[in-house]
C-alpha cells in the first residue's frame, strides 16, 4: 500500500483530493489465493473462548438473538465455560462491527459467533488477521466466495422447507381458499420463506391463493416494527385471507393482534411462538415454523470443543432437525399432522425439492 | 392605596442608573413620571415591580415598609404593571389571559368570567371575556392588559408610556377610564414622553433626569416649556422649517395607485400624489386607515393592484425591494422591532442591512465588515446613538438609540427620497429634535420626504404639505402652516376639515 | 483590548467553558443511571474515558467527517432558521444516485469521483426541493414532508437497489465502484487502515460555510432571513427564495454525507450492510451541540464519533452500549441549557456596558 506521511496529509488537507490521493488501481494488490483451495481445520491456541456478537437488539429481544444465547447456554452447561456477548448499536458503521470482533479476538476469544447476516462482511474482513480463531456467522454468506477464509463457518437454514410445512398446514386449514404471507424485509432471505411457504400451499391445494406483503422493501426494521406487522396483516386478511403466516420478527406481535381481533389464524416463525405469546393471542397461533438457531450455536461452539471447528457453508435442514414445525395447542388435526410428517419425509429423502427462490 | 419611594439607588457596575429617587404617589391619584430616555425611569419601575432589588432606599406601601423579591411579591402588596410591549397570547379568549397564572383566584370558569364582567362594567372597559385577543384592536388589548392587573387586585397601577401605541380618541377614553379607576382610589403611575397629555392627566408630575428626582410639577400651573426644560436642562426644539426649499422637480409620482387584499378588501383607492424634489409631504390618519399599505407599496413589499409609481422618471411599480432601495430611497418603518433592525445583530451589522448592495458595506458579492464598522462609527457619532461600540447588538440598545441609528442609516448614502413613519417614535426629547434637524437639512440638499406621524405636532410642524388619508382615501389636503392639530385631527376622523 | 484578545476571551467564556461543564454533567448523568441500573460504574466510566486505540482513531476520524457533513447540511437551514430534518432522506438519496452512477463507470478514472459528487449533490439537492416547493407554494410544513420523505427516500432506494442492483449474500446492491476510481486515503497509523480520503470534504464544506454565512452579502442575508423574517422582507429579502437556495444547499451537502465511506471503505451501496443510516439525524444534534459555527461542529461531530465508537468497550465491561445514547442526549440538553444561560449573562453584561455608556455621555455632556 502506498500510503501519505503524516505531513502529507497536512500539505494535501489544502490541496485536490484526487491528485494528492491517487486510487487504488494503482497498486492492486495480487491476491493469488487460489481458487478451490483446501481448508484444514482451525489450530486453536489454548481452550476455547467463546464471545456471541448480537445483531441490533441484543440479548432479550425474544426471536433470533436470544435463540443464539439458548444456544451458548446449553453449551456452557454442557462444556463448563463462561462466554461474553457484545451487542451492536442501531445505525452503526460496518467499522465499528468489525472493531467489535477485533476486539474479542483481541482479549482471547478464538470461538466467535457473528449473530446476523449483518456480520458477514465484517467477519471476512477480520478473519485474515486472526488465523487460529474460529468464526461463525448465522444466516451468513462468504462476499468475496472467490478468497474463502478457511477459519469461518457460515450457518444457514434451509427455511424453505420448513415454510412448506407450515404452508401445508395453511392450506388444509383455510376455509376461504385464500392465505396470507407477512415478510419483514422484502430481502433473499426473507424471500426463501416465502417461496416454502408458496409451494407448500401449491401442493397441498392446488386451489388456494396466496397473497405476501413485505413491511419493508431494505430498512431492517422491518423486523421490529409491530405497527407495521399488524397494518400489513390487516390488509392481507381485507384480501381475504384468513391464515397467515409471518417471517418478520418481533413485527410478528402485530400479525399476532390482527388476526386475534379477526379471529383468524397465524402461524408463527423462528421459535415455537405458542408459547410466548400472549393468552388471548394463543388459540390464533395454529403452528410456527421452528428455525433453531439455538441448535446451530451450539453445534457450531461444541465442534470447537471437540477440537474439529466447522469451516464453510453448514447448512441446517429438515434431516438434521435445523428447521421444523411445531404443533403446541394442538390446533392440527391428526390427520394434518400426518400428512404433514409425510411431507417432510419426503424432503428428507429427496423426493420432493423445495423451491429457495419464489 | 399610598406609595412612598424613598432614596432608591440602584448601581450596575461603573454606573449609577438610580439615586436618591423620592417620589410619593398619592393614593386616588394620577401621578406622572416623566424624563428623557436613560434618565433612569426604566429602572425606577423595576424596582417597585420587583424585577430587580434595589441596593437603597425603602419603598413604603401604606405606611408598611415592604421588600419586594420578585413581580409575585409586588403584585401581592397591590402594585401592577402594564409594559409597552403587550403581554397577550393571540389565540385565547380575553378570560383565559386574564385568569392565566391567576387560577387560584377565582378559578378558570364562570366565578372568574363573573368578575371579569363585573370589573369591566365597573370601569367602563366595555371588554367581553369570550372574545379572542387576535379580534381585538390596540386599544381594547390594552384595556385587557389592565384588566388583568385589576383582577390580580392591583391597587397601584404601573402604565409604562400607555398613549405611544394610541391615536387621539383612543387616548382620550383612555384618560376616561383612569379617571374612573382613581376615582374609585386606585392609584396609577403613569409615564410618559408626551408633555401634553400627561399635563391634561396627571394630577402630580415628578420629573427624572440622570437617574434621579429632579423636581415635581403642579399640572394646574406648569406649562409644557417648563416640563420640557426640567426634562432636559434646556430650550424646547420646535419642529418648525424654516425657507421654503420645495422644487418643481418630482421624485415621486403615484399615479391612481389602488390595493386590494386576497378577501376583495380595498386598502387603498386610486391615490395620487406627488413629492418634489426638497419637499416634506406629511400623512395624516387614524392608524390603520391605509398609511401601512401604502409604504409598503412604494417600497415593493406590496404590489399595487392598479396604478404606477414614478421615482425620478422611471417607473418603479414592478421593482422588487432591493431595487427599489438601490435607486435611492431611504425607509425608516414604523415597527423597527419587526423591520427596521435584526436585534440580535450587531449595529455594524444592521448598518448593511437594507443596503447589502451599496458601498460602503459590501464589496461586490463580499461583505465589508471594515467598510460598514466605520461607517456604524460615523453614525454613532453623527446621531448621538449611545452605545460602547459598533459591536454592541441592536438588543442591548434602548428604542430611542435603536431609532437614532436607524434614521442615520436610512439618511446615508444620500437617498433622493425618504419614506418616515413614525421617525420619532420613542425618541427623547433631545434626540427628536437632532433628527427633525437631520431631516430638514437633507431636504433643504433635494431631499423628499414622505412623513407619516402619529404626532400631530410633528406633521404640522415639518410637513410642507399635508394630505389626510380615511379608508384607503386621500380625503383631504391641508396647509400646515394654517391647520391647528384640533382641525387635522377632526379631518383625521372624517369630519369637515 | 485587541480585537483578537475580546474575541478570544469571549469564546472561552461563552463557548468552551459552558460546554465542557455540559459534558462532564453528561458524564456524570450517565454514570449516575449506570450506577441506578447496578452495572460497575468505574468500568463505565473507565471504559468510556480510555484512550482510543489507532484503529480507534481512524474510525473516530471517519465517522466525524460524515458526522460533520450531515451537521452543516442541517446547520446552514437552523441559521435560515427551517429545520431540515430531511437530511436523513437527502443523504440516502444522494448515497444511492452517487452509488449507481460511480459503479456504472461512466466516467473513467479518478475523474469519476468528482463526477459522482456531483451527482450525489444534485440528487440530495432534488430530494430537499420537494420539501422546500411544497413550503414555499403551498405552506406545507417543511419539517411535516422532509419527515414523510425521509421514509419515502429509503423505501424508494432500496426498492431501485433491488430494480437495478444485484445480489451480494442477502442484500441487493449497486454495482461495485472501478478500481481505478477509488481514491487511496491518508496512511496516519501503519498498523491501523488509513483515513478515507474524502473525509477531507468535511474540511472544504466547513470552510465553505464560514466563509459564506461569515463574509458574504449572501450569508448575510441568509442569516437576516433567519433572525427575521420581517426585516428580511422590509430590506429587501425575499424569504420565500432564500427558503429554496438554502434547502438546496443544505441538500447538496446532504448529498454528500455519506460519499467518505463510499468511496472509502464501501465501495457499493445497499442497505443495510453497506450503507450507515442514521447520520442525518446524528447531524442535526450535533448542530445544535455546535452551535451552528464550523468549530463548534467539528468538537461536537468528534465528541460524537468518539463516544459511539469507545461504547464499542463497554461490552467488555457488562454495561450496555445504548447507555452512550444517553450520553449524547444529555450533551445536548446540557449544551443548550448552558448556552442559553452564558447568552443571558451576556446581554446582562452588554446592558451594563450600554448603561454605563449612557451614564458617562451623560454626565460628559452634563460637565
Amino acid at each position: 500500500m502506498r500510503h501519505l506521511t503524516k505531513a502529507a496529509v497536512l500539505v494535501g488537507a489544502a490541496a485536490v483530493v484526487l491528485s494528492a490521493c491517487g486510487t487504488a488501481a494503482d497498486n492492486d494488490d495480487s491476491d493469488d489465493n487460489a481458487d478451490g483451495q483446501q481448508c484444514e481445520a482451525v489450530e486453536l491456541e489454548g481452550d476455547p473462548q467463546v464471545a456471541l456478537a448480537y445483531d441490533v437488539g441484543g440479548r432479550g429481544d425474544q426471536s433470533f438473538n436470544d435463540a443464539a444465547y439458548a444456544g451458548l447456554e446449553r453449551a456452557q452447561t454442557e462444556f463448563g465455560f463462561e462466554g461474553t456477548e457484545g451487542e451492536a448499536a442501531s445505525d452503526e458503521s460496518e467499522e465499528v462491527r468489525e472493531q467489535r470482533l477485533r476486539g474479542f479476538a483481541d482479549d482471547g476469544y478464538n470461538v466467535i459467533v457473528g449473530v446476523g447476516f449483518a456480520y458477514s462482511e465484517s467477519v471476512d474482513k477480520v478473519a485474515p488477521d486472526y488465523p487460529n480463531v474460529s468464526f461463525a456467522v448465522i444466516d451468513g454468506f462468504d462476499p468475496t466466495e472467490d478468497d474463502v477464509n478457511c477459519n469461518v463457518a457460515y450457518l444457514t437454514y434451509a427455511e424453505n422447507e420448513g415454510s412448506f410445512l407450515v404452508g401445508v398446514a395453511a392450506a388444509e386449514t383455510t376455509e376461504s381458499n385464500t392465505v396470507g404471507f407477512v415478510g419483514g424485509v422484502n430481502n433473499p432471505l426473507i424471500q426463501k420463506f416465502e417461496a416454502g411457504f408458496k409451494a407448500g400451499v401449491e401442493e397441498a391445494n392446488p386451489d388456494a391463493e396466496v397473497v405476501t406483503t413485505y413491511i419493508e422493501e431494505s430498512d431492517p426494521r422491518g423486523f421490529g416494527d409491530p405497527a407495521g406487522g399488524q397494518a400489513a396483516a390487516e390488509g392481507l386478511i381485507n384480501d381475504g385471507a384468513d391464515v397467515i403466516f409471518h417471517a418478520a420478527g418481533a413485527s410478528g406481535i402485530g400479525v399476532f393482534d390482527a388476526v386475534t381481533s379477526a379471529d383468524l389464524w397465524a402461524i408463527g416463525v423462528d421459535s415455537d411462538q405458542y408459547l410466548t405469546a400472549s393468552p388471548e393471542q394463543q388459540p390464533h397461533i395454529l403452528t410456527s415454523m421452528l428455525k433453531r438457531v439455538d441448535v446451530s450455536t451450539y453445534d457450531f461452539i461444541a465442534a470447537a470443543f471437540d477440537g474439529e471447528p466447522l469451516s464453510g457453508y453448514t447448512e441446517f435442514t429438515l434431516a438434521d432437525e435445523g428447521v421444523d414445525y411445531s404443533t403446541s395447542g394442538d390446533f392440527l388435526p391428526a390427520d394434518l399432522v400426518t400428512e404433514i410428517d409425510d411431507y417432510k419425509q419426503q424432503i428428507i429423502d429427496g423426493d420432493l425439492e423445495v423451491p429457495a427462490e419464489p | 392605596m399610598q406609595v412612598e419611594l424613598r432614596g432608591i439607588a440602584k448601581r450596575f457596575p461603573g454606573v449609577i442608573a438610580n439615586h436618591d429617587v423620592d417620589l410619593t404617589i398619592r393614593a386616588g391619584a394620577v401621578h406622572a413620571l416623566i424624563g428623557e430616555n436613560g434618565a433612569g425611569k426604566s429602572t425606577l419601575m423595576k424596582i417597585l415591580y420587583g424585577v430587580q432589588g434595589a441596593d437603597d432606599g425603602t419603598i413604603v406601601v401604606d405606611g408598611r415598609e415592604r421588600h419586594f423579591s420578585s413581580p409575585t411579591d409586588a403584585i401581592e402588596a397591590g402594585i401592577g404593571m402594564v409594559f409597552q410591549h403587550f403581554m397577550l397570547a393571540d389565540n385565547l379568549t380575553v378570560l383565559e389571559n386574564i385568569v392565566l397564572g391567576a387560577e387560584k383566584m377565582h378559578g378558570i370558569g364562570e366565578k372568574a368570567r363573573g368578575r371579569v364582567r363585573e370589573i369591566s362594567a365597573e370601569f367602563g372597559f366595555d371588554i367581553d371575556p369570550d372574545v379572542r385577543v387576535a379580534e381585538l384592536g390596540v386599544a381594547a388589548r390594552q384595556r385587557v392588559e389592565i384588566l388583568k392587573v385589576l383582577y390580580r387586585g392591583a391597587r397601584l397601577i404601573i402604565l409604562d408610556e400607555p398613549t405611544a401605541v394610541l391615536v387621539p380618541q383612543e387616548v382620550e377614553v383612555l384618560f376616561a377610564n383612569l379617571r374612573e379607576l382613581v376615582a374609585s382610589g386606585c392609584s396609577v403611575l403613569f409615564i410618559s414622553h408626551k408633555l401634553d397629555e400627561v399635563l391634561q392627566i396627571a394630577d402630580d408630575i415628578t420629573v427624572m433626569r440622570r437617574g434621579t428626582t429632579v423636581g415635581t410639577a403642579d399640572p394646574a400651573t406648569a406649562t409644557r416649556q417648563q416640563l420640557a426644560e426640567l426634562m432636559v436642562g434646556a430650550e424646547l426644539p420646535s419642529p418648525e422649517l424654516s425657507a421654503d426649499t420645495v422644487t418643481d422637480t418630482p421624485v415621486l409620482s403615484l399615479r391612481s395607485i389602488s390595493l386590494v387584499d386576497d378577501t376583495g378588501r380595498t386598502l387603498l383607492a386610486d391615490l395620487d400624489l406627488t413629492i418634489h424634489r426638497g419637499e416634506i409631504v406629511g400623512i395624516a390618519g387614524v392608524e390603520g386607515n391605509g398609511q401601512t399599505e401604502l409604504v409598503e407599496v412604494i417600497m415593493g413589499m406590496r404590489r399595487a393592484t392598479e396604478g404606477s409609481i414614478v421615482l425620478a422618471e422611471e417607473d418603479i411599480t414592478r421593482l422588487s425591494v432591493r431595487k427599489v432601495r438601490e435607486r435611492g430611497v431611504g425607509f425608516i418603518p414604523e415597527d423597527r422591532h419587526r423591520h427596521g433592525v435584526v436585534l440580535d445583530f450587531s449595529l455594524w451589522e444592521n448598518r448593511i442591512l437594507g443596503h447589502q448592495t451599496t458601498a460602503p458595506a459590501v464589496r461586490g458579492p463580499l461583505l465589508s465588515p471594515g467598510g460598514a464598522r466605520r461607517d456604524a462609527e460615523r453614525i454613532i457619532d453623527a446621531y448621538d446613538v449611545r452605545t460602547p461600540s459598533v459591536h454592541t447588538t441592536a438588543r442591548a440598545l434602548s428604542g430611542g438609540n435603536q431609532q437614532k441609528f436607524i434614521v442615520g442609516r436610512e439618511m446615508s448614502g444620500d437617498p433622493i427620497l425618504l419614506l418616515a413613519s413614525h421617525p420619532t417614535r420613542g425618541v427623547d426629547v433631545g434626540a427628536q429634535a437632532a433628527i427633525w434637524d437631520h431631516i430638514r437639512r437633507a431636504r433643504q440638499e433635494g431631499l423628499g420626504v414622505l412623513l407619516i406621524s402619529a404626532d400631530l405636532d410633528e406633521l404640522i410642524g415639518l410637513s410642507d404639505r399635508l394630505e389626510v388619508i380615511l379608508r384607503g382615501h386621500f380625503t383631504a389636503q391641508l396647509d400646515p402652516r394654517e391647520v391647528t392639530a384640533q382641525e387635522l385631527g377632526t379631518a383625521m376622523t372624517g369630519g369637515a376639515a | 483590548m485587541s480585537q483578537l484578545v475580546r474575541r478570544v476571551t469571549q469564546m472561552v467564556t461563552y463557548s468552551i467553558v459552558p460546554t465542557l461543564v455540559a459534558i462532564a454533567a453528561a458524564l456524570l448523568a450517565t454514570a449516575a443511571i449506570v450506577w441506578i441500573s447496578g452495572a460497575p460504574v468505574g468500568g463505565f466510566l473507565e471504559a468510556m474515558l480510555s484512550v482510543p486505540g489507532q484503529r480507534d482513531l481512524v474510525i473516530i476520524v471517519n465517522q466525524a467527517s460524515m458526522i460533520a457533513l450531515s451537521a452543516f447540511a442541517a446547520a446552514i437551514c437552523f441559521r435560515m432558521n427551517i429545520f431540515n430534518i430531511g437530511v436523513e432522506g437527502q443523504y440516502i438519496i444522494g448515497a444511492c444516485a452517487g452509488a449507481f452512477f460511480a459503479g456504472s463507470g461512466i466516467v473513467p478514472g479518478p475523474l469519476n469521483i468528482l463526477a459522482t459528487l456531483v451527482v450525489a449533490m444534485l440528487a440530495g439537492m432534488a430530494w430537499a426541493m420537494i420539501a422546500a416547493v411544497l413550503n414555499v407554494t403551498r405552506g406545507v410544513s417543511e419539517v411535516i414532508s422532509a419527515i414523510m420523505l425521509n421514509y419515502v427516500a429509503l423505501t424508494l432506494a432500496g426498492y431501485l437497489v433491488k430494480t437495478y442492483g444485484s445480489k451480494s449474500g442477502y442484500t441487493f446492491t449497486t454495482g461495485t465502484i472501478p478500481p481505478s476510481s477509488q481514491p487511496l486515503g491518508f496512511g496516519i497509523f501503519s498498523g491501523a487502515p488509513d483515513v478515507w480520503a474524502l473525509s477531507i470534504l468535511a474540511v472544504i464544506v466547513a470552510v465553505g460555510y464560514s466563509f459564506l454565512l461569515g463574509w458574504t452579502r449572501f450569508g448575510f442575508d441568509l442569516r437576516t432571513a433567519g433572525e427575521s423574517r420581517t426585516a428580511a422582507l422590509a430590506n429587501g429579502i425575499n424569504p420565500k427564495k432564500m427558503v429554496l437556495i438554502t434547502m438546496a444547499i443544505s441538500g447538496a451537502i446532504a448529498g454528500l454525507v455519506w460519499m467518505p465511506s463510499f468511496f472509502g471503505s464501501t465501495h457499493t451501496f445497499g442497505i443495510p450492510e453497506y450503507f450507515q443510516r442514521g447520520l442525518g439525524f446524528t447531524g442535526l444534534a450535533v448542530a445544535l451541540l455546535g452551535r451552528n459555527t464550523s468549530l463548534g461542529i467539528f468538537f461536537g461531530a468528534t465528541l460524537f464519533a468518539f463516544l459511539s465508537t469507545q461504547s464499542n468497550r463497554l461490552q467488555s465491561v457488562g454495561v450496555g452500549r445504548d447507555v452512550v445514547e444517553i450520553t449524547q442526549g444529555v450533551v445536548v440538553l446540557m449544551v443548550v441549557i448552558a448556552f442559553e444561560i452564558s447568552r443571558r449573562v451576556k446581554a446582562r453584561r452588554e446592558q451594563e456596558s450600554v448603561a454605563r455608556e449612557l451614564g458617562a455621555t451623560s454626565e460628559g455632556v452634563r460637565a
